[in-house]
Protein backbone atom coordinates (compact mmCIF):
# COMPACT_ATOMS: atom_id res chain seq x y z
CA UNK A 1 0.00 0.00 0.00
CA UNK A 2 2.63 2.07 0.82
CA UNK A 3 4.45 1.77 -2.27
CA UNK A 4 1.50 2.31 -4.41
CA UNK A 5 0.89 5.58 -2.45
CA UNK A 6 3.94 6.69 -3.60
CA UNK A 7 3.48 6.41 -6.75
CA UNK A 8 0.05 8.60 -6.85
CA UNK A 9 0.55 12.00 -7.01
CA UNK A 10 -2.26 13.57 -4.64
CA UNK A 11 -2.71 16.58 -6.29
CA UNK A 12 -2.96 15.23 -9.75
CA UNK A 13 -4.65 12.29 -8.87
CA UNK A 14 -8.47 11.92 -10.37
CA UNK A 15 -10.53 10.61 -8.07
CA UNK A 16 -13.56 10.18 -10.06
CA UNK A 17 -14.28 8.86 -13.43
CA UNK A 18 -15.97 11.44 -15.24
CA UNK A 19 -15.74 10.10 -18.86
CA UNK A 20 -19.28 9.19 -20.12
CA UNK A 21 -19.70 5.01 -20.43
CA UNK A 22 -22.46 4.50 -23.02
CA UNK A 23 -24.84 1.31 -21.73
CA UNK A 24 -25.66 -1.46 -23.64
CA UNK A 25 -29.56 -0.21 -23.31
CA UNK A 26 -30.95 -2.83 -26.19
CA UNK A 27 -28.61 -5.90 -24.65
CA UNK A 28 -30.11 -4.51 -21.08
CA UNK A 29 -33.85 -5.01 -22.51
CA UNK A 30 -33.70 -8.10 -24.45
CA UNK A 31 -31.99 -9.70 -20.97
CA UNK A 32 -34.93 -8.37 -19.06
CA UNK A 33 -37.65 -9.74 -21.62
CA UNK A 34 -35.70 -12.69 -21.51
CA UNK A 35 -36.43 -12.96 -17.81
CA UNK A 36 -40.30 -12.48 -18.32
CA UNK A 37 -40.48 -14.98 -21.07
CA UNK A 38 -39.18 -17.30 -18.78
CA UNK A 39 -42.04 -16.50 -16.25
CA UNK A 40 -44.28 -17.03 -19.21
CA UNK A 41 -42.99 -20.70 -19.43
CA UNK A 42 -43.80 -21.02 -15.95
CA UNK A 43 -47.55 -20.49 -16.83
CA UNK A 44 -47.35 -22.92 -18.97
CA UNK A 45 -45.82 -25.17 -16.45
CA UNK A 46 -48.24 -24.83 -14.34
CA UNK A 47 -51.21 -25.25 -17.32
CA UNK A 48 -49.19 -28.76 -18.39
CA UNK A 49 -48.95 -30.22 -15.18
CA UNK A 50 -53.10 -29.42 -14.76
CA UNK A 51 -53.46 -31.50 -18.17
CA UNK A 52 -51.14 -33.93 -16.84
CA UNK A 53 -53.24 -34.53 -14.10
CA UNK A 54 -56.68 -34.40 -15.78
CA UNK A 55 -55.83 -36.12 -18.58
CA UNK A 56 -56.66 -39.73 -16.75
CA UNK A 57 -59.65 -41.69 -18.44
CA UNK A 58 -61.51 -40.81 -15.39
CA UNK A 59 -60.92 -37.13 -16.03
CA UNK A 60 -63.27 -37.04 -18.94
CA UNK A 61 -66.18 -38.89 -17.10
CA UNK A 62 -67.06 -40.66 -20.01
CA UNK A 63 -67.01 -38.03 -22.31
CA UNK A 64 -64.62 -37.60 -25.61
CA UNK A 65 -61.21 -37.48 -25.09
CA UNK A 66 -58.75 -36.35 -27.48
CA UNK A 67 -58.10 -39.62 -29.11
CA UNK A 68 -61.88 -39.19 -30.60
CA UNK A 69 -61.50 -35.45 -31.99
CA UNK A 70 -57.94 -34.91 -32.67
CA UNK A 71 -57.01 -34.93 -36.17
CA UNK A 72 -52.94 -35.33 -36.26
CA UNK A 73 -52.47 -34.22 -40.07
CA UNK A 74 -54.60 -30.92 -39.26
CA UNK A 75 -52.76 -29.90 -36.45
CA UNK A 76 -49.63 -30.69 -38.10
CA UNK A 77 -50.49 -28.26 -40.64
CA UNK A 78 -50.78 -25.50 -37.89
CA UNK A 79 -47.59 -27.06 -36.77
CA UNK A 80 -46.08 -25.80 -40.37
CA UNK A 81 -47.69 -22.64 -40.47
CA UNK A 82 -46.38 -21.77 -37.16
CA UNK A 83 -42.98 -22.42 -37.76
CA UNK A 84 -42.96 -20.93 -41.21
CA UNK A 85 -43.95 -17.72 -39.52
CA UNK A 86 -41.46 -18.30 -37.31
CA UNK A 87 -38.82 -18.15 -40.22
CA UNK A 88 -39.99 -15.45 -41.98
CA UNK A 89 -39.51 -13.74 -39.39
CA UNK A 90 -36.28 -14.84 -38.82
CA UNK A 91 -35.52 -13.79 -42.50
CA UNK A 92 -36.41 -10.39 -41.73
CA UNK A 93 -34.59 -10.07 -38.97
CA UNK A 94 -31.56 -10.92 -41.32
CA UNK A 95 -32.45 -8.17 -43.34
CA UNK A 96 -32.31 -6.14 -40.56
CA UNK A 97 -28.92 -6.93 -39.74
CA UNK A 98 -28.17 -5.58 -43.90
CA UNK A 99 -30.30 -2.74 -43.18
CA UNK A 100 -33.03 -3.58 -45.87
CA UNK A 101 -36.28 -2.28 -44.75
CA UNK A 102 -38.34 -3.70 -47.27
CA UNK A 103 -36.72 -6.81 -46.42
CA UNK A 104 -37.83 -7.00 -43.08
CA UNK A 105 -41.33 -5.66 -43.73
CA UNK A 106 -41.80 -8.40 -46.25
CA UNK A 107 -40.58 -11.14 -43.62
CA UNK A 108 -42.72 -9.57 -41.15
CA UNK A 109 -45.81 -9.73 -43.63
CA UNK A 110 -45.33 -13.24 -44.45
CA UNK A 111 -44.84 -14.31 -40.41
CA UNK A 112 -48.07 -12.58 -40.06
CA UNK A 113 -49.75 -13.91 -42.98
CA UNK A 114 -48.61 -17.61 -41.52
CA UNK A 115 -49.42 -16.66 -37.91
CA UNK A 116 -53.11 -15.43 -38.86
CA UNK A 117 -53.21 -19.47 -40.79
CA UNK A 118 -51.94 -20.85 -37.58
CA UNK A 119 -55.18 -18.84 -35.59
CA UNK A 120 -57.59 -19.58 -38.03
CA UNK A 121 -57.10 -23.20 -38.40
CA UNK A 122 -56.97 -23.66 -34.43
CA UNK A 123 -60.42 -21.48 -34.49
CA UNK A 124 -61.64 -23.38 -37.62
CA UNK A 125 -60.92 -26.56 -35.08
CA UNK A 126 -62.41 -25.56 -31.83
CA UNK A 127 -65.62 -24.15 -33.72
CA UNK A 128 -65.44 -27.87 -34.97
CA UNK A 129 -65.66 -28.96 -31.01
CA UNK A 130 -68.36 -27.01 -30.40
CA UNK A 131 -70.55 -28.01 -33.31
CA UNK A 132 -69.85 -31.60 -31.61
CA UNK A 133 -70.79 -30.46 -28.11
CA UNK A 134 -67.33 -30.38 -26.52
CA UNK A 135 -66.87 -27.47 -24.79
CA UNK A 136 -64.54 -26.01 -21.76
CA UNK A 137 -67.67 -27.58 -19.48
CA UNK A 138 -67.89 -31.22 -20.83
CA UNK A 139 -65.06 -32.62 -18.33
CA UNK A 140 -62.14 -31.41 -16.16
CA UNK A 141 -59.98 -33.48 -18.86
CA UNK A 142 -61.23 -31.09 -21.53
CA UNK A 143 -61.23 -27.87 -19.59
CA UNK A 144 -57.31 -28.58 -19.26
CA UNK A 145 -57.04 -29.75 -23.00
CA UNK A 146 -58.87 -26.59 -24.19
CA UNK A 147 -57.26 -23.99 -21.59
CA UNK A 148 -53.60 -24.82 -22.28
CA UNK A 149 -54.17 -25.05 -26.12
CA UNK A 150 -56.06 -21.82 -26.19
CA UNK A 151 -53.83 -20.03 -24.12
CA UNK A 152 -50.56 -20.61 -26.52
CA UNK A 153 -53.18 -19.58 -28.98
CA UNK A 154 -53.89 -15.93 -27.59
CA UNK A 155 -49.90 -15.58 -27.39
CA UNK A 156 -50.29 -16.13 -31.45
CA UNK A 157 -53.38 -13.72 -31.16
CA UNK A 158 -51.21 -10.87 -29.18
CA UNK A 159 -48.01 -11.55 -31.06
CA UNK A 160 -50.05 -11.00 -34.58
CA UNK A 161 -50.92 -7.42 -32.90
CA UNK A 162 -47.45 -6.81 -31.89
CA UNK A 163 -45.92 -7.89 -35.47
CA UNK A 164 -48.73 -5.38 -37.15
CA UNK A 165 -47.38 -2.57 -34.65
CA UNK A 166 -43.64 -3.31 -35.29
CA UNK A 167 -44.19 -2.80 -38.92
CA UNK A 168 -45.82 0.25 -38.42
CA UNK A 169 -43.41 1.29 -36.30
CA UNK A 170 -40.30 0.52 -38.61
CA UNK A 171 -41.83 2.61 -41.44
CA UNK A 172 -42.50 5.86 -39.59
CA UNK A 173 -39.68 5.70 -37.38
CA UNK A 174 -36.57 3.64 -39.22
CA UNK A 175 -34.06 1.67 -37.59
CA UNK A 176 -33.69 3.58 -34.32
CA UNK A 177 -32.47 2.09 -30.70
CA UNK A 178 -35.92 1.57 -29.89
CA UNK A 179 -37.34 -0.15 -32.68
CA UNK A 180 -34.59 -2.35 -33.07
CA UNK A 181 -34.83 -2.82 -29.50
CA UNK A 182 -38.15 -4.18 -30.11
CA UNK A 183 -37.27 -6.11 -32.72
CA UNK A 184 -34.96 -8.24 -30.95
CA UNK A 185 -37.33 -8.87 -28.35
CA UNK A 186 -40.61 -9.53 -30.76
CA UNK A 187 -38.36 -12.03 -32.35
CA UNK A 188 -37.67 -13.70 -28.79
CA UNK A 189 -41.33 -13.90 -28.10
CA UNK A 190 -42.50 -15.11 -31.39
CA UNK A 191 -39.43 -17.85 -31.66
CA UNK A 192 -40.79 -18.97 -28.18
CA UNK A 193 -43.88 -19.33 -29.01
CA UNK A 194 -42.39 -22.29 -31.57
CA UNK A 195 -40.50 -23.85 -28.84
CA UNK A 196 -43.64 -24.26 -26.46
CA UNK A 197 -45.91 -25.12 -29.63
CA UNK A 198 -43.70 -28.70 -29.98
CA UNK A 199 -44.68 -29.24 -26.11
CA UNK A 200 -48.21 -28.66 -27.01
CA UNK A 201 -48.26 -30.31 -30.48
CA UNK A 202 -46.15 -33.15 -29.02
CA UNK A 203 -47.66 -33.91 -25.57
CA UNK A 204 -50.98 -32.79 -25.93
CA UNK A 205 -52.21 -33.52 -29.14
CA UNK A 206 -50.07 -36.18 -30.37
CA UNK A 207 -50.04 -38.15 -26.61
CA UNK A 208 -53.85 -37.59 -26.54
CA UNK A 209 -54.53 -38.94 -29.81
CA UNK A 210 -52.42 -42.06 -29.21
CA UNK A 211 -53.63 -42.75 -25.28
CA UNK B 1 -16.93 -6.09 -29.09
CA UNK B 2 -17.23 -2.22 -29.09
CA UNK B 3 -20.97 -0.98 -30.04
CA UNK B 4 -22.28 2.12 -29.45
CA UNK B 5 -25.76 3.59 -29.82
CA UNK B 6 -24.66 5.43 -33.12
CA UNK B 7 -26.06 2.52 -35.30
CA UNK B 8 -28.53 -0.08 -33.27
CA UNK B 9 -28.33 -2.49 -36.41
CA UNK B 10 -24.84 -3.14 -35.83
CA UNK B 11 -25.73 -4.50 -32.59
CA UNK B 12 -24.35 -7.55 -31.63
CA UNK B 13 -27.43 -9.38 -31.19
CA UNK B 14 -28.91 -7.90 -34.61
CA UNK B 15 -25.85 -9.35 -36.23
CA UNK B 16 -26.12 -12.86 -34.91
CA UNK B 17 -28.71 -13.71 -36.75
CA UNK B 18 -28.15 -15.72 -40.00
CA UNK B 19 -30.42 -17.22 -42.62
CA UNK B 20 -29.03 -20.63 -42.26
CA UNK B 21 -29.29 -20.95 -38.86
CA UNK B 22 -33.01 -20.05 -38.67
CA UNK B 23 -33.37 -22.39 -41.79
CA UNK B 24 -31.91 -25.34 -39.76
CA UNK B 25 -34.05 -24.79 -37.06
CA UNK B 26 -37.13 -24.89 -39.33
CA UNK B 27 -35.80 -27.84 -41.34
CA UNK B 28 -34.81 -29.95 -38.20
CA UNK B 29 -37.92 -29.08 -36.28
CA UNK B 30 -40.38 -29.63 -38.70
CA UNK B 31 -38.88 -32.68 -40.00
CA UNK B 32 -38.97 -34.43 -36.55
CA UNK B 33 -42.78 -33.13 -36.13
CA UNK B 34 -43.30 -34.74 -39.65
CA UNK B 35 -41.77 -38.07 -38.15
CA UNK B 36 -43.83 -38.17 -35.12
CA UNK B 37 -46.86 -37.85 -36.93
CA UNK B 38 -46.31 -40.08 -39.54
CA UNK B 39 -45.20 -42.70 -36.60
CA UNK B 40 -48.27 -41.62 -34.68
CA UNK B 41 -51.09 -41.91 -37.63
CA UNK B 42 -49.24 -45.20 -39.34
CA UNK B 43 -50.03 -46.71 -35.76
CA UNK B 44 -46.67 -49.59 -36.40
CA UNK B 45 -45.10 -48.76 -32.96
CA UNK B 46 -46.87 -49.62 -29.88
CA UNK B 47 -48.14 -46.67 -27.43
CA UNK B 48 -45.09 -47.30 -24.85
CA UNK B 49 -42.51 -46.85 -27.34
CA UNK B 50 -44.62 -44.14 -29.57
CA UNK B 51 -44.09 -42.30 -26.57
CA UNK B 52 -40.55 -42.27 -25.81
CA UNK B 53 -39.78 -41.67 -29.44
CA UNK B 54 -42.30 -38.86 -29.73
CA UNK B 55 -41.13 -37.73 -27.00
CA UNK B 56 -37.19 -37.69 -28.61
CA UNK B 57 -38.72 -35.59 -31.20
CA UNK B 58 -40.05 -33.27 -29.10
CA UNK B 59 -36.32 -33.10 -27.41
CA UNK B 60 -34.35 -32.53 -30.11
CA UNK B 61 -37.12 -30.02 -32.01
CA UNK B 62 -36.84 -28.26 -28.92
CA UNK B 63 -32.99 -27.97 -28.52
CA UNK B 64 -32.45 -27.45 -31.92
CA UNK B 65 -35.07 -24.61 -31.99
CA UNK B 66 -32.97 -23.10 -28.33
CA UNK B 67 -29.75 -22.80 -30.16
CA UNK B 68 -30.62 -21.87 -33.79
CA UNK B 69 -33.47 -19.72 -32.75
CA UNK B 70 -33.07 -18.23 -29.14
CA UNK B 71 -29.12 -18.57 -30.00
CA UNK B 72 -28.76 -19.80 -26.68
CA UNK B 73 -24.84 -20.05 -26.34
CA UNK B 74 -21.72 -19.71 -24.19
CA UNK B 75 -21.02 -16.44 -26.14
CA UNK B 76 -19.87 -13.44 -24.20
CA UNK B 77 -23.31 -11.89 -25.27
CA UNK B 78 -26.04 -14.53 -24.71
CA UNK B 79 -24.49 -16.10 -21.47
CA UNK B 80 -26.37 -14.61 -18.84
CA UNK B 81 -29.84 -15.86 -21.28
CA UNK B 82 -28.05 -19.27 -21.13
CA UNK B 83 -27.80 -19.15 -17.06
CA UNK B 84 -31.21 -17.70 -16.90
CA UNK B 85 -32.53 -20.74 -19.01
CA UNK B 86 -30.44 -23.33 -17.60
CA UNK B 87 -31.83 -22.44 -13.96
CA UNK B 88 -35.16 -22.16 -15.25
CA UNK B 89 -35.54 -25.62 -16.42
CA UNK B 90 -35.29 -27.46 -13.25
CA UNK B 91 -38.18 -25.35 -12.34
CA UNK B 92 -40.28 -26.36 -15.19
CA UNK B 93 -40.08 -29.95 -14.96
CA UNK B 94 -40.07 -29.45 -11.00
CA UNK B 95 -43.70 -28.04 -11.00
CA UNK B 96 -44.91 -30.46 -13.82
CA UNK B 97 -42.95 -33.53 -12.31
CA UNK B 98 -44.33 -33.20 -8.89
CA UNK B 99 -47.30 -31.57 -9.73
CA UNK B 100 -47.69 -34.72 -11.80
CA UNK B 101 -46.57 -37.30 -8.70
CA UNK B 102 -48.95 -36.18 -6.13
CA UNK B 103 -51.71 -36.66 -8.42
CA UNK B 104 -51.03 -40.04 -9.44
CA UNK B 105 -50.23 -40.79 -6.23
CA UNK B 106 -53.82 -39.26 -4.84
CA UNK B 107 -55.89 -41.13 -7.67
CA UNK B 108 -54.03 -44.41 -6.96
CA UNK B 109 -54.90 -44.08 -2.84
CA UNK B 110 -58.54 -42.18 -2.88
CA UNK B 111 -60.27 -43.80 -6.03
CA UNK B 112 -63.04 -46.06 -5.59
CA UNK B 113 -62.71 -48.54 -8.84
CA UNK B 114 -66.38 -49.70 -8.48
CA UNK B 115 -67.50 -45.64 -9.12
CA UNK B 116 -65.02 -45.16 -11.76
CA UNK B 117 -65.85 -48.35 -13.99
CA UNK B 118 -69.56 -47.03 -13.91
CA UNK B 119 -68.23 -43.49 -14.77
CA UNK B 120 -66.41 -44.97 -18.05
CA UNK B 121 -69.84 -45.94 -19.41
CA UNK B 122 -70.38 -44.35 -22.36
CA UNK B 123 -73.95 -43.64 -21.93
CA UNK B 124 -72.83 -40.48 -20.06
CA UNK B 125 -72.25 -38.15 -22.89
CA UNK B 126 -70.68 -35.41 -22.34
CA UNK B 127 -72.99 -33.07 -24.35
CA UNK B 128 -75.52 -33.89 -21.58
CA UNK B 129 -73.56 -32.82 -18.19
CA UNK B 130 -74.26 -34.91 -15.85
CA UNK B 131 -75.64 -34.30 -12.71
CA UNK B 132 -73.33 -34.45 -9.58
CA UNK B 133 -75.16 -37.76 -8.08
CA UNK B 134 -73.33 -39.17 -11.00
CA UNK B 135 -69.98 -38.16 -10.21
CA UNK B 136 -67.42 -40.33 -8.98
CA UNK B 137 -67.35 -40.01 -5.01
CA UNK B 138 -70.80 -38.39 -5.03
CA UNK B 139 -72.18 -41.44 -3.97
CA UNK B 140 -69.97 -42.09 -1.20
CA UNK B 141 -72.57 -41.35 1.44
CA UNK B 142 -74.32 -44.79 0.18
CA UNK B 143 -70.77 -46.37 0.66
CA UNK B 144 -70.31 -45.33 4.11
CA UNK B 145 -73.76 -46.53 5.18
CA UNK B 146 -72.41 -50.12 4.98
Amino acid sequence: MSSHASTVDPKKAELWDTHHHSHDVISTRTLGYFLYLLSDGMLFATLFAAYGVLSYQHSYFGGPTPAEFVKPWYTFAQTIALFLSVLAYGFGMNALKHKNKSGLINGMLAAFVLGVVFLVLDIHDMSHLYSMGITLASSGGMSAFMVLTQVHATHIFFGLIWILVMMAQVMTKGFTEETVGRLLTLRMFWHLQAVIWVFVYIFVYLWGYIS
Amino acid sequence: MSHGAADPTMHPEVQLSTSKGYFLGFAISAFLMLVATFLVTSHSVPPFGLLMVISVCAGIAVIAQIYFLLHIDISEHNIWNTVALVLFIPLFLITIGLTWWMFSQLYLRTMDMSVMSSAMQPAVHASATPGMAAMPGMNAHTDSGN
